[in-house]
């Protein structure tokens, strides 16, 4: 009994602390307006993808008057392809701020495509928007050592230290319990936001309670955390600079010189190397003999290579060969980027079991499918169906089909990611 | 004056004094200098690679063999963007934006590669720059410095007794934000560092004084507030919890509400977006690979009146050049509009973002020192503008080739058999028309100019703090 009236008194004396409610209110706003501001953007990018699926479908109709033959259908007709933000996406934007999520692509050879940014304002990436990820990963855990570094100096400036520890049954739980009632509180004030939001949204029930339990466990951490550090024995402006320090260096200096680290240890082709090297293959094949591009090509699609050239001028045929050829040439470069990039969020996921605040943002981001992993998945979508219009075209060109317009309406169609 | 001189120094001996003080800075400048070293080697390997590729396109471009000169309007050409000298010390939107761009006839395509896609997926802070160290972590040690310069005289009762020996608030205050001042000199040191490296780039030195100006002012500003809340505040407690609540407010919650609100508020128009309203217009420019196209009807009335010759057959130039000169010259202008529209919106987000300095100084000195530097949007857009420029230009120059050098027969009839194929072609002289091309960061007078209202803001927040300063130094009471 006793213990409950404990803590129900702590309830009290810690619901009249002012300046625990300052923080509670900041924290409640704060994380409203960044899960608000997610559901803008979610329905800003929703927006988008719907705008240009409506431009995309107009100008395909426009373009069926001007094609003429497959070949033609296949140069002139682009297709566009996306990815939706998810449905937790409004809690953390992550890497869609940068990784391009929508392409226009078309039959030509797709190394030289994919690899186009369509990202927009390179400041709003730069500066970074205030995501629930962010809020909850980088500030959230300076509002708590704010409300917590002082719990015992406060006590002890304010003379009820001894008292407190005289009439405390056990005094460790006592601190205990008093962080744990603010944290709790905080914790609170921070999730419900999310929750609500997530209400709003539609999200996954798992993937909500998934995100509550990363943020409860990351609030415990760094509870525990300041629990810990101001047990010291030290004036409060020392385990104060202490704790901003604990933060300093796992958010930021060892989060970044592991990011040198890892980027020096895993290299990754150059990008422009990837582009060069695919034009050079294009434009060089109007230089050479058919055949030589035309074996190389049939050496990867056997299927093929019954095929007899009709005519010894321009054809389409030879055309998309080359540009496949294109592709085949920097397959290992290409991959070598893609697997490099990989290697990189391989070791970035190790490191992230260091810095605390790093690997919340890495979960949510997880959670809200914004992560690299995501973005490849992506990029390994937009390859497939690259290789379904690929599919798709060959026969026709390889077995000289006649031109059929109304075939057109049987191309594959994209399919975004759930 | 003696006074307050006693006042600093007695100020400097208590830091000497205190482990905290020496701690905090000591690790304050082992950090900033690691990264200020770091980030100049890295930039300085990063320039070289850059220049390297650079001139190994140019070199690739102009060993090209004798073609037919649209094909190499196609074959096209690649830009890198050299970092500016002081990308060192901010690198700004470098790190976030595409290093190279392909450059071809008939289209303009979107800078690519940027560092920050295929780097290491760590948090944004992960990006750490000696110029994030300042406007981060810089104003914490001012904090922890300065906190107590007030309100620990206060709490000591020494307060009373020196006012009593006839020393004015003000000078009591004069006297601590000189100490306070002449630290933040200290920790300026390490962007002397950065400097040095940045001079041995290339940067002019009144670049340099100016941009360790503006630091300075921003530090100083931090430094009036921590002093006011000392004044204010009575307990050193209270002063310390409300500076660093301040500090994570300030410089990192408001910037990014601010970009919450700019993205919310205004949506720029992405490039696919813009192709897509742009193709109906693009349309009726023609197809300036078939001559016979109506839409160069005109052109054509044109030129056979020019040369004063009834078909085009008998035209002193070819005349499939002539209509390629004309589409392309047709379809840049449209694709600038277009492109300068984009620009303009990405500006005005941009706009939007930084009249949040008003609120913040460490948005007002992120734009500021990005804007010194040279690694701003403007940069990023004036980057995108002049590679157009190059674009157009050796397109043009091989369009001319097309009309001037290579006759109209041989051009028709290229797709008759190989011999016909090898004649449409001119002399490989003819790529010359590349200019070589070396991303250089504008004049200072540009940059500054486009810092103007950053530096309204900072100095607007130093006369705020500073006024109010003053104020409360006449309020110190015993």
């Amino acid at each position: 009994m006793s213990t409950f009236n404990s803590v129900i008194n702590e309830v009290k004396f810690t619901s009249r602390d002012r300046a625990l409610w300052f923080w509670i209110a900041l924290v409640f706003c704060l994380s409203t307006l960044s899960v608000g501001f997610g559901l803008v953007q979610v329905d800003r990018q929703n927006q988008t993808i719907q705008h240009l699926l409506e431009a995309d479908e107009q100008e395909r109709l426009s373009l069926s008057k001007k094609v003429k033959s497959w070949g033609s259908a296949a140069y002139y007709n682009f297709h566009l392809t996306y990815e939706p933000p998810s449905d937790f996406a409004y809690a953390s934007m992550g890497l869609r701020e940068s990784q391009p999520w929508k392409h226009r692509i078309r039959m030509l050879a797709l190394e030289g495509q994919i690899y186009e940014r369509d990202v927009g304002n390179p400041s709003v990436a730069l500066i970074g928007r205030l995501d629930f990820a962010f809020f909850a990963a980088f500030i959230f855990p300076l509002v708590l050592i704010m409300l917590l570094y002082d719990l015992k100096t406060g006590e002890k400036t304010a003379g009820r230290y001894a008292l407190l520890e005289a009439t405390a049954e056990n005094s460790a739980t006592f601190w205990l319990l008093r962080a744990g009632l603010r944290s709790a509180s905080l914790y609170m004030s921070l999730i419900l936001p999310l929750i609500i939001a997530g209400l709003i949204a539609g999200t996954e029930l798992n993937k909500l309670l998934l995100a509550c339990l990363w943020v409860l466990g990351y609030t415990i951490f760094w509870t525990f955390l300041c629990h810990r550090i101001s047990a010291w024995r030290k004036p409060g402006s020392v385990i104060l600079m202490t704790l901003i320090m604990i933060w300093v260096s796992t958010a930021v200096i060892f989060p970044a010189s592991a990011r040198l680290a890892i980027d020096r240890s895993s290299p990754i082709p150059s990008g422009a190397d990837i582009l060069m090297l695919q034009r050079e293959t294009v434009n060089d094949a109007w230089d050479l003999p058919r055949d030589v591009t035309m074996d190389a090509f049939f050496s990867k699609h056997p299927q093929w290579s019954d095929y007899e050239p009709v005519s010894s001028s321009f054809e389409w045929q030879w055309y998309y060969a080359f540009q496949q050829v294109g592709d085949q040439r920097t397959e290992q470069l290409s991959s070598a980027y893609l697997n490099g990039r990989l290697q990189r969020e391989k070791s970035a996921t190790w490191v992230s079991l260091l810095a605390p605040p790093i690997l919340l943002e890495r979960s949510l981001q997880s959670l809200a499918n914004t992560d690299l992993v995501s973005s490849v998945n992506y990029e390994k979508r937009v390859r497939t169906y690259h290789k379904e219009l690929r599919d798709f075209y060959y026969p026709k060109f390889f077995r000289n089909e006649p031109f059929d317009k109304s075939e057109l309406s049987n191309l594959p169609q994209f399919v975004p990611g759930k | 004056m003696k006074q307050i001189w006693l006042i600093t120094l007695s100020e400097w001996g208590y830091w000497l004094r205190s482990h905290l003080a020496l701690g905090s800075v000591l690790i304050f400048l082992l950090l900033s200098i690691v990264t200020s070293v770091l980030s100049a080697s890295r930039m300085d390997a990063e320039r070289h690679l850059r220049t390297h590729q650079q001139t190994e396109a140019e070199e690739t471009f102009l060993a090209q063999p004798d073609r037919h000169p649209h094909r190499m309007v196609h074959y096209g050409h690649y830009l890198f963007r050299t970092p500016a000298p002081l990308a060192l010390f901010d690198p700004g939107l470098d790190t976030v934006t595409g290093q190279s761009i392909f450059l071809e006839g008939h289209r303009q395509n979107t800078v690519m590669f940027s560092e920050s896609a295929s780097s290491a997926n760590l948090g944004g802070f992960s990006w750490l720059s000696p110029a994030m160290v300042y406007q981060l972590f810089a104003p914490l040690v001012i904090i922890l410095l300065g906190y107590g310069s007030i309100s620990r005289e206060r709490e000591a009762a020494v307060l009373t007794p020196l006012l009593a020996l006839g020393i004015t608030g003000h000078t009591l205050i004069a006297g601590k934000a000189l100490a306070l001042l002449s630290f933040t000199l200290i920790l300026l040191f390490p962007l002397i560092v950065s400097s040095t490296f940045a001079l041995q780039a290339g940067e002019s030195i009144t670049t340099l004084v100016s941009i360790f100006s503006f630091y300075f002012v921003y530090l100083s500003i931090w430094v009036g507030l921590i002093l006011v809340l000392s004044t204010l505040l009575q307990k050193r407690s209270v002063v310390l919890a409300t500076s660093t609540g301040l500090w994570f407010i300030l410089s990192l919650v408001l910037p990014s509400i601010a970009v919450n609100i700019a993205t919310g508020n205004e949506l720029a128009t992405g490039k696919i977006q813009t192709d897509l309203a742009m193709l109906s217009d693009i349309r009726k420019l023609g197809n300036s690979h078939n001559a016979n196209d109506p839409v160069f009807q005109e052109l054509r009335v044109n030129t056979l009146k020019q040369y004063n010759v009834e078909r085009i057959e008998d035209l002193p130039v070819n005349y499939r050049g002539i209509v390629a000169i004309e589409g392309e010259k047709k379809l840049t202008e449209l694709l600038n509009r277009y492109m300068d529209e984009r620009m303009l919106s990405e500006k005005r987000q941009d706009n939007f973002i930084s009249s949040f300095g008003w609120f913040t100084p460490s948005l007002a000195i992120s734009f500021a020192s990005r804007a010194i530097a040279g690694t701003d949007l403007e940069n990023y857009h004036r980057f995108q503008k002049e590679a157009e420029a190059v674009r157009f230009n050796f397109v043009q120059g091989l369009n001319h080739a097309h009309a001037e050098k290579l006759s109209y027969q041989a051009d028709i009839n290229r797709n008759k058999d190989d011999a016909a194929f090898k004649r449409a072609r001119v002399d490989a002289s003819n790529w010359q028309v590349l200019q070589s091309f070396n991303f250089q960061t504008a004049p200072l007078s540009h940059r500054i100019n486009n810092a103007s209202s950053q530096i309204g803001m900072l100095l607007l927040w130093l006369f705020a703090a500073f006024g109010l300063l003053l104020w409360c130094g006449g309020k110190i009471k015993p």
